[in-house]
C-alpha cells in the first residue's frame, strides 16, 4: 500500500542518520517536550518548565523578546548589505545609491535595516522603563539591570556608528556634531575625539573605524553581553518569579502576618 | 454530547493548522531563497567591457602575431585574414607568450604549447603539447564603422570558420 | 553513645546521587519542607511559540513599513556645506535640544554621564527596593525636602530659560503634591494609586517625561538655526 507523506516522514525520522542529528525527536509527551529544550544548544538556556504567569503579556509586553527580534532582523539585513558596500569615501555614498536603485531587493533591505534600527532603540528604552516600573531590578537582579544599561549604551553606539555609513549630508554632519560633543569631555576629550575618528575630522579614517565598530566590534560585544543578560535571567529564577515585584512582596508579607497564630503550627514544636 | 463518527480522511484541527503553517512557511522560504539569490547576483559590474578596440588593421602586417597584454588577446594577420585568439592559457589561466623564434605560443606556467599557423595539421590555437585541456579559443573579430578592428572577448567563434576572419 | 542525643542523623543512602546528603534534625524542631506550588507549563511549545509569534508580528510590521517608506538619503557628504539645521539622530535630539541652553560640557558630557550613572546605581539604593508610597511615612520632613528640591530645580531651569524642561518639572511637582494630599484611603482610584508611588517612581517618571518632551521638541519644533518653528512650518 502506498505510504502517505506523513508516513514517509515518520520512517525518515526512524533512520540512523536522522537519529544521529536530532537525538530525541519530536513528540507531544512531556518528556519529548522537555528534551526538545534541554538537548538543544540554542534553547537549553531555558528551563524545561516555566511559571504560567510568565506568559502574560501584561508582565513584560514581550519587550525584551521584541528587542532581540529587532536585533536578529538587523543582523540578517546588515550582513547582506555588507556585500555591496565599500567603506571608503566617497564610494560609500555611490554604493548606498546603488543599493537603492540597482541591486535587486537592495532598497527593501536598506529600508528594513533602517526602520529596525529605529525600532530597536525605541524598544530598548521601552524595555528598560517596563523593567523599572515592574521593579524587576530588585535583588538578586541588580547586576542584570547594570548589564541592561550597558546594552542600552551599546545599542545607541551601534545606531550612531551605523548612521555615518551612507556618507550623505545627514550622516556626515550628525556624526560631526556628535563627535564634537565627545571632545567636550574635560582633559581627555580631545584625545577621545582623535581616537574615535582616527584623525581630526570626519574623513576616510573615521568611516573605516565606524564601519569596523558597527559591523564587528560592537555586534560581538553586544552578543557577549546579551548572553550574560539571558544567563542571569535564568539563574535569577526566570521571569516573574516570586519576590520580584513589590505587589507580590507585600501580599506575601500580609499573608504571613495574617496566618500567624501564637504557638500554632507555623512555630516550631 | 453527540458522538462523532470520524471518517478515515478527516483531518483534525491540529493537523490542519500544522499543514497550513508548514505550507506557508515553505512558500515564504522558497520566496526568500529566490529573492536572496537575485540579490546576490550583481546587476552592475564595475569591470572593463569585454569588447576591445584593436586599432586599424594596417597596424598588423601580414604573418604577424601581436599580443595585447592588457586585454589578453592575440591579433594574428594570416593569409586568410585577421583573427583573434585568447591569450589566456586554458590550463589554469596564465597569460601565454608568443615565441617568434619557435613560431608557437607557449605558456610559462606548465609548458603548454599552442600552434599559431595553419601547418602540421593543427589549426591555430590547438595544443601542440602540455597539460592544457582545450585549445586557445578564437574570439569574435569584426570591423566597426571607423574601420577599427574590434574583438569581443566574451564570444567564442569556431576555429578556421569563414566568419572568424576579418578580410580587408 | 548517650541515649539523650540532641539530634538524630539520617543519611541519604541513594548511591547514585552525589554528593551524599546528611540531615541533622534538632530535637525541638521538625523538618519542614516548603514546597513552592505554582502552575507551570512547558517551555516548548508554550513559551517558544509565543515568542516566535511576537517576533513574527514585529517582523511583519517592520517589513510592511520597509516596503512603503524609504530610508532617507540626502546629497553626498560635503564638508564645506553644513545643512541648516544639522540634526542628530532622533534619539540624540533631546540632548541636542539641551545643547541649545547649556554648554557642551554640561549638556553633552555632564548630564548624559550623570543620567547613566544614576541609572546604573538604581538597584543598589534601599529607597528603590522598598515600595512604599513616598509621602506615607515621615510626611512633613519629606514634603519639606520636596519643596526645596523642586524649587531649586525650577529656579535653575527658569534662570537658564529652559522652558522645555521647566514645564514637565512643574507638572510632575504638581502631581507629587497631589499625591502628598492623597492616601490609600482616598476615594478616587487615581489618588490611591498616586499615594502609593515610591520616590523611584517619581524620579523615573520625571526623567521619562523630560526625555519625551525634549526629544519631541528637537524633532518637530526646531528649524533652521535651531530656531523655534511650528511642526507644520517644515524645517
Amino acid at each position: 500500500m502506498a505510504k502517505t507523506i506523513d508516513q514517509h516522514f515518520d520512517s525518515l525520522r526512524e533512520t540512523r542518520v536522522w537519529r544521529s542529528i536530532f537525538r530525541s525527536g519530536t513528540g507531544s509527551s512531556t518528556l519529548k517536550r522537555a528534551l526538545a529544550i534541554q538537548q538543544n544548544v540554542f534553547l537549553h538556556l531555558f528551563s524545561t518548565k516555566v511559571r504560567t504567569r510568565m506568559l502574560s503579556v501584561s508582565a513584560t509586553w514581550y519587550l525584551g523578546t521584541l528587542t532581540l527580534g529587532t536585533f536578529l532582523i538587523l543582523v540578517a539585513t546588515g550582513i547582506p548589505l555588507m556585500l555591496y558596500y565599500h567603506p571608503s569615501a566617497p564610494q560609500a555614498y555611490a554604493d548606498t545609491k546603488d543599493l537603492q536603485f540597482v541591486v535587486s531587493s537592495g532598497l527593501f533591505l536598506r529600508n528594513l535595516h533602517r526602520w529596525s534600527a529605529h525600532a530597536m532603540v525605541f524598544l530598548v528604552f521601552a524595555h528598560m522603563f517596563k523593567v523599572f516600573y515592574r521593579g524587576a531590578y530588585r535583588p538578586p537582579r541588580e547586576f542584570n539591570w547594570v548589564i541592561g544599561v550597558v546594552l542600552l549604551l551599546l545599542t545607541l553606539l551601534l545606531s550612531y556608528t551605523g548612521y555615518l555609513l551612507p556618507w550623505d549630508q545627514l550622516a556626515y554632519w550628525a556624526i560631526t556634531v556628535g563627535s564634537n560633543i565627545a571632545s567636550a569631555v574635560p582633559v581627555i576629550g580631545g584625545k577621545i575625539h582623535f581616537l574615535l575618528l582616527g584623525g581630526n575630522a570626519v574623513n576616510a579614517n573615521a568611516l573605516l573605524r565606524f564601519y569596523v565598530l558597527h559591523c564587528m566590534i560592537l555586534p560581538l560585544t553586544a552578543i557577549f553581553f546579551v548572553a550574560i543578560h539571558f544567563w542571569r535571567i535564568r539563574k535569577d529564577g526566570g521571569l516573574y518569579s516570586h519576590g520580584s515585584e513589590p505587589a507580590v512582596v507585600r501580599a506575601q508579607a500580609a499573608s504571613r502576618s495574617a496566618t500567624e497564630i501564637p504557638g500554632g503550627e507555623k512555630e516550631a514544636q | 454530547m453527540a458522538e462523532e463518527t470520524k471518517r478515515t480522511d478527516d483531518v483534525s484541527r491540529r493537523q490542519f493548522f500544522t499543514k497550513l503553517g508548514l505550507g506557508s512557511l515553505s512558500i515564504a522560504a522558497v520566496g526568500t531563497a529566490a529573492f536572496a539569490y537575485q540579490y546576490l547576483e550583481p546587476n552592475v559590474l564595475f569591470e572593463p567591457s569585454p569588447v576591445v578596440n584593436a586599432g586599424k588593421p594596417d597596424r598588423y602586417p601580414l604573418d604577424s602575431v601581436t599580443l595585447d597584454v592588457n586585454s589578453g588577446i592575440y591579433i594574428i594577420h594570416s593569409e586568410e585574414g585577421y583573427f583573434s585568439l585568447s591569450a589566456v592559457c586554458t590550463h589554469l589561466g596564465c597569460l601565454t607568450a608568443w615565441k617568434p623564434e619557435l613560431g608557437i605560443i607557449a605558456c610559462p606556467c606548465h609548458g603548454s604549447k599552442f600552434s599559431v599557423s595553419d601547418q602540421a595539421k593543427l589549426k591555430p590555437g590547438e595544443k601542440i603539447e602540455g597539460p592544457a585541456p582545450k585549445p586557445l579559443p578564437w574570439k569574435r573579430i569584426w570591423l566597426n564603422d571607423d574601420g577599427d578592428l574590434l574583438v569581443d572577448r566574451s564570444t567564442d567563434v569556431p576555429a578556421m570558420a569563414r566568419d572568424s576572419f576579418v578580410r580587408v | 553513645m548517650a541515649d539523650s542525643k540532641d539530634f538524630i542523623a539520617g543519611v541519604d543512602s541513594n548511591a547514585k546521587k552525589s554528593p551524599r546528603r546528611i540531615v541533622f534534625v534538632t530535637r525541638r524542631t521538625s523538618a519542614q519542607v516548603k514546597v513552592e506550588t505554582e502552575d507551570q507549563i512547558q517551555t516548548f511549545p508554550e513559551v517558544l511559540f509565543r515568542a516566535a509569534v511576537a517576533i513574527q508580528v514585529l517582523a511583519i510590521l517592520l517589513i510592511w513599513i520597509a516596503l512603503f517608506f524609504n530610508a532617507p538619503l540626502e546629497g553626498l557628504a560635503d564638508p564645506s556645506h553644513t545643512p541648516n539645521p544639522a540634526k542628530a539622530p532622533w534619539y540624540f535630539l533631546g540632548l541636542q535640544e539641551m545643547l541649545h541652553y547649556f554648554p557642551p560640557v554640561v549638556a553633552g558630557v555632564l548630564v548624559p554621564g550623570l543620567v547613566v550613572m544614576a541609572l546604573i546605581v538604581i538597584p543598589y539604593f534601599k529607597v528603590n527596593i522598598e515600595a512604599d508610597g513616598l509621602f506615607l511615612k515621615d510626611r512633613t520632613r519629606r514634603l519639606r525636602i520636596f519643596y526645596v528640591v523642586a524649587s531649586l530645580l525650577s529656579l535653575f531651569l527658569l534662570f537658564f530659560k529652559v522652558y522645555a524642561a521647566l514645564v514637565p518639572t512643574l507638572i510632575m511637582a504638581g502631581l507629587m503634591l497631589f499625591a502628598a494630599q492623597s492616601s490609600p484611603q482616598s476615594r478616587s482610584a487615581f489618588r490611591r494609586y498616586l499615594a502609593g508611588r515610591p520616590l523611584s517612581y517619581w524620579v523615573m517618571t520625571w526623567f521619562l517625561f523630560e526625555l519625551i518632551v525634549l526629544t519631541a521638541i528637537g524633532t518637530f519644533f526646531r528649524g533652521p538655526g535651531w530656531s523655534f518653528v511650528w511642526p507644520w512650518q517644515g524645517s
